[in-house]
C-alpha cells in the first residue's frame, strides 16, 4: 500500500535520512526500528508532513504522492500517535479527539452530540477509563497516550503510525490496545510501530524494518530473525548473551564520595535509579532518548523536582529549588542544547565566558569589562576557543567552538560536579575530541563529572563507569573491562536487567 | 555600493544615527525660525532631554530585560501629586515626599513583578492595568483638584541656568546617569538582565535567580520613575493629575530609538540618552511650527512606527 524510496533528509550538515526506503502492505503490522539518531523519527515525521524530504519518492496504491502537510497526509489516510503527545492540554477529551474532523451540521456548526457519540465509541474501543469531559491536563500519562492513540484511531486510517506511544502505557493498557490493533489488521489497516521494547515487537509485529544512520539497514520477517540479529542490525554489533549485570557498585573505598542517587523516581520517565559519583570520575550516562536521562540530570541541578528517593551531593542530602542554588553549592551544567539553553547568542564572546561567574558575588558588587575580558581571554587561551574577538557575539562562532564556549565557561569556575547533557550533540569532531580532552584533564585535577550521551562511542571512549538506563531504571553499570559496544547495546536495548544484590559478581 | 554602506551604518550605529537625525531637526528648527536659536532654548531643550533621560532610566532597565513598563507615567504623575501636594510652597518638606513616593514606587513596581514573573501576565497588560489604577488613585487623593506647587528653593535648583545655559537640573544628571550607567554597566545585576534579556531560559540554568532579577528590575525601574515625578513636579513647579502621563510613550520611544531591543537582551542608557534628544528636539521643532498637542502626538505616534520597523528585527530566541 505505502512505498517510500530513496528518501533523503538533511538538517544542515546533518544527515537524518540516507536513502531509505520503507513499505507496508494492508493488513499488516511492521515495526520500525532503529538506535538513537537512526531516522525513525524523521521517517515518521515524512509520512506525517512534519518533515518535507531533500529527495525520494513515497507512492501510496502505486501513485506517486506529495506530503508537503499533516493536512495532505491525513487527507492520504494517513494518522499518526506520538510519544510526546499531539494533545492540547487545556481542551478536553472529546474536543481533543474530534480536533480537525468535528462533525458539522447545517452552517459548519459543530455537532457537540455527534462528537461526543464519536469520541465515546473510540474511547470505549480502548477501554480508556476517564470522563470524556475532562480537561486533558488532569489526566494521568498512561491515559493521555491512549487517547493519543484513540485520536488517531478515529481518523479511520489506512496508516496507522504509532511512534513510541507504548513507553508510558501500564500492562493491561498495552493488552488491549495490541487487541485493538489486531482488530484494525483484521479490517485492511497498515500499522507501523515504533519502539525499542523488544517483547513488545515479537508479541505483535510480524514483519520489521531496521534504520541505521539514516539507512534501511534490513527489513523481514521477525519469525526469521533473532534478537541478537536486530540488535546487530540497529548497532553493528551483537549483544552480550549476558542477561544480568552488575548494576551497584562495590563498596570500594577509593575516592570519597561526591554524590550518590538513591532510587530516585521522577514521574512519568523515571521510575527508580541510583547513581553514585566519587571524585575525580567521569560518570557516563547511556541509553535510548527518552529513558530519563535528562531527567536526572535536570533533578540534580534543581530544574526538575523529584518525586521520591534520595539525592546526597557531598554526602548532604540536597534537593535543589533551583539551579541557582546548585551553582552555589558548586555544581556546573553544560546543555546540548546550546541555542535554547546555553548560549546568549547576541551577548560578547567575553559575557558568554563569564556567565557561570556572573552569577556569583554581590548582586550590586562592582562587575567591569576588565574582569569580564581577562576571564574571558585566559579561558580562550587554554581552551583553544577560535572567535574573531572577545567582543563578537556569540552566535558569530561556529557551532562547534560555541560549545567550547558554554564548557570553558564551567570549567574555568572548577565546579566540584560538573553536569553535562548530550555535550557534543551536532559538535564536529576536532571540537569534540579537544572537549573529551579537557574533561579528562579537569578529572585528574579532582573534578567530578557526569555526562549523559545519545553517542556510544562517546561514552566508551570517556567515562570511567557507565550507567545505562532503560525505560526510567539503570539496566547495567559497566566499569573496567566490561566497558564494551556489545554490553553497551545489550543493556541498552533492555535485553539485561540488574542483578539483584550486586554483590555477586567478583 | 555608497547606499549599501549608509544602510550598514544605519543598522550599526543606531546611537550615532539618532544624534545625527537630532542636528538635522535642530537645524531645520532653526531654517524655519531663525529667532529659536538662543540660549533659551538650548537651556530648555537640555533641561526637558533631562527629565526624560530620567524618566526612561527605569524603562531602558526593563526593555533590556525583555519586558515593558507601561506604568512610568502614571507613578511619575502620582509622585509628582505627592511632591507638589506635600511641599505646598514650603521648603523643608523634602523627607516627606521622599517617604510617599519610595513605597508608593515600591509597592507599584513589586505589582508589576510580581504579575510578570509569577503569575505570568504579559508585561503590557499588568503593567497598563496597575498604570490605570495608579492614575485612578490620583484622583482620588487629589479630588480632581490642581495640586499645590513645589517649594522655591527646590524648583530654583532645578531651573537656574549656569551660565545662562546649562540647567541646574544637570546635578541631578550626573547623580542619576552615575546610579544609572553603574547599575546596567558595571554591577553584576546589570550583567545578569542582560543575560536573562537575551535567553532567559540559558540564564535560569546559569544560576541566575531569573525571576528575583526581573521583579528587581521592575522595582527599579518603578523608584527610578518615581524619582523622576519628583524632579519633573520641581522643573514645572505646577502639577495637576496626570501631568506626566506622556512619559510612558515618550520614554518607550526613547529607549528604542537609543537602540535597545525591545525583545531584550541588548541596550544602553547612553544610547536612551540619545533617543531622548531626539524626542524633545522633534518636539521643540514641532512646536515651532505650532502645531496643536494632538497633531504632535500623532506625528510621535508615526516616528515610534517607523523606527519600531527599521529597529526591532533581531529574531528572539525560540523557547
Amino acid at each position: 500500500m505505502l512505498e517510500m524510496h530513496g528518501i533523503t533528509k538533511r538538517f544542515d550538515a546533518v544527515v537524518a535520512l540516507k536513502n531509505a526506503s520503507f513499505e507496508v502492505r494492508p493488513g499488516e503490522i511492521r515495526a520500525l526500528l532503529g538506535s538513537n539518531g537512526s531516522g525513525k523519527s524523521t521517517l515518521v515525521k515524512v509520512l506525517s508532513g512534519l518533515v518535507n524530504p531533500n529527495a525520494g519518492e513515497i507512492r501510496i496504491d502505486g501513485n506517486p504522492v506529495k506530503i508537503n502537510n499533516s493536512q495532505e497526509s491525513r487527507k492520504l489516510g494517513i494518522a499518526v500517535a506520538y510519544q510526546d503527545l499531539s494533545l492540547i492540554q487545556s481542551m478536553n477529551v472529546i474536543d481533543n479527539i474530534v480536533l480537525g474532523m468535528e462533525p458539522t451540521g447545517r452552517f459548519g456548526i459543530v455537532n457537540r452530540k455527534q462528537a461526543e457519540a464519536q469520541a465515546k465509541k473510540v474511547l470505549e474501543r480502548l477501554m480508556v477509563d476517564c470522563r470524556p469531559e475532562e480537561l486533558v491536563r488532569n489526566l494521568p500519562p498512561s491515559v493521555q497516550s491512549m487517547i493519543e492513540v484513540a485520536k488517531a484511531i478515529s481518523l479511520k486510517p489506512r496508516l496507522l503510525l504509532l511512534d513510541e506511544v507504548t513507553a508510558s502505557l501500564h500492562h493491561n493498557e498495552v493488552d488491549i490496545l495490541f487487541n485493538t490493533l489486531k482488530d484494525l489488521k483484521k479490517d485492511g489497516t497498515a500499522i507501523v510501530i515504533v519502539t525499542h521494547r523488544m517483547a513488545e515487537i515479537y508479541k505483535i509485529c510480524e514483519e520489521c524494518t531496521i534504520l541505521k544512520s539514516g539507512e534501511t539497514a534490513a527489513k523481514g520477517k521477525l519469525s526469521e530473525m533473532d534478537l541478537a540479529e536486530i540488535v546487530y542490525h540497529m548497532t553493528g554489533k551483537r549483544p552480550d548473551a549476558v542477561t544480568q549485570a552488575p548494576c551497584n557498585l562495590h563498596e570500594t573505598e577509593k575516592e570519597e564520595r561526591v554524590l550518590e542517587v538513591r532510587n530516585l523516581v521522577i514521574l512519568p520517565k523515571v521510575k527508580d535509579i541510583s547513581i553514585e559519583a566519587h571524585k575525580g570520575e567521569i560518570i557516563g550516562i547511556g541509553g535510548l532518548e527518552g529513558q530519563g536521562q535528562s531527567e536526572i540530570i535536570r533533578a540534580l541541578l534543581g530544574v526538575n523536582k523529584p518525586t521520591g528517593g534520595k539525592i546526597l551531593y557531598r554526602g548532604v542530602d540536597s534537593k535543589f529549588k533551583s539551579p541557582a542554588q546548585a551553582i552555589k553549592k558548586d555544581m556546573g551544567f553544560v546543555s546540548g542544547d546550546r541555542n535554547k539553553e546555553a548560549i546568549f547568542p547576541i551577548r560578547s564572546v567575553a559575557e558568554n565566558l563569564y556567565a557561570g561567574k556572573t552569577t556569583k558575588g554581590a548582586l550590586f558588587g562592582y562587575l567591569g569589562p576588565k574582569q569580564i575580558n581577562g576571564f574571558a581571554l585566559r579561558a580562550m587561551n587554554e581552551f583553544n576557543i577560535k572567535a574573531g574577538s572577545l567582543k563578537h557575539p556569540a552566535n558569530s562562532l561556529s557551532g562547534g567552538n560555541q560549545q567550547k564556549l558554554v564548557i570553558g565557561r564551567w570549567i574555568a569556575l572548577a565546579p566540584e560536579l560538573l553536569l553535562l547533557d548530550d555535550p557534543t550533540k551536532g559538535v564536529d569532531i576536532n571540537s569534540r575530541r579537544e572537549i573529551h580532552k579537557i574533561l579528562k584533564e579537569c578529572t585528574d585535577a579532582g573534578m567530578t563529572v557526569i555526562i549523559s550521551s545519545s553517542d556510544n562511542s562517546e561514552l566508551l571512549e570517556v567515562a570511567n563507569r557507565i550507567y545505562i538506563f532503560y525505560e526510567g531504571r539503570v539496566s547495567a553499570m559497566l566499569e573496567g573491562e566490561n566497558r564494551t559496544e556489545e554490553k553497551l547495546v545489550a543493556a541498552m536495548m533492555g535485553l539485561v536487567s540488574c542483578e539483584t544484590g550486586g554483590e555477586a559478581i567478583g | 555600493m555608497e547606499n549599501s554602506r549608509i544602510k550598514q551604518f544605519a543598522r550599526d550605529n543606531q546611537v550615532g544615527m539618532a544624534l545625527l537625525i537630532s542636528a538635522a531637526l535642530f537645524m531645520i528648527n532653526i531654517v524655519i525660525n531663525p529667532a529659536s536659536l538662543n540660549v533659551n532654548t538650548f537651556g530648555s531643550i537640555i533641561a526637558l532631554t533631562l527629565l526624560l533621560c530620567f524618566a526612561s532610566a527605569g524603562q531602558t532597565l526593563i526593555i533590556i530585560t525583555g519586558g515593558i513598563d507601561l506604568s512610568v507615567g502614571a507613578v511619575m504623575s502620582m509622585a509628582a501629586i505627592f511632591t507638589a501636594n506635600t511641599m505646598a510652597g514650603q521648603g523643608g518638606q523634602m523627607p516627606i515626599v521622599i517617604a510617599q513616593v519610595i513605597p508608593m514606587a515600591l509597592l507599584v513596581g513589586l505589582v508589576n513583578g510580581l504579575g510578570v514573573v509569577k503569575l505570568r501576565l504579559p508585561a503590557i497588560v499588568i503593567t497598563l492595568c496597575v498604570s490605570n489604577v495608579v492614575t485612578r488613585l490620583q484622583y482620588v487623593y487629589t479630588q480632581g483638584l490642581p495640586t499645590g506647587t513645589t517649594s522655591k528653593f527646590f524648583t530654583m535648583t532645578l531651573q537656574y541656568r549656569f551660565f545662562g545655559v546649562i540647567p541646574g537640573m544637570s546635578i541631578y544628571a550626573i547623580i542619576i546617569f552615575g546610579i544609572v550607567l553603574y547599575i546596567i554597566n558595571r554591577s553584576r545585576f546589570g550583567q545578569q538582565i542582560f543575560l536573562l534579556g537575551n535567553n532567559k531560559n540559558a540564564a535560569y540554568l546559569t544560576g541566575v535567580r531569573s525571576e528575583m532579577i526581573e521583579i528587581m528590575a521592575y522595582v527599579i525601574g518603578s523608584l527610578l520613575a518615581g524619582i523622576a515625578g519628583i524632579i519633573g513636579a520641581g522643573y514645572l513647579n505646577f502639577v495637576i493629575c496626570q501631568s506626566f502621563d506622556s512619559y510612558t510613550m515618550l520614554s518607550i520611544v526613547a529607549v528604542v530609538v537609543g537602540g535597545t531591543l525591545l525583545i531584550g537582551g541588548k541596550g544602553s542608557y547612553l544610547g536612551t540618552a540619545v533617543g531622548s534628544l531626539l524626542l524633545i528636539v522633534l518636539g521643540n521643532c514641532l512646536a515651532v511650527l505650532n502645531s496643536s498637542d494632538a497633531v504632535r502626538s500623532v506625528i510621535m505616534g508615526g516616528v515610534l512606527l517607523l523606527l519600531l520597523a527599521v529597529y526591532n528585527k533581531e529574531k528572539p530566541i525560540r523557547q
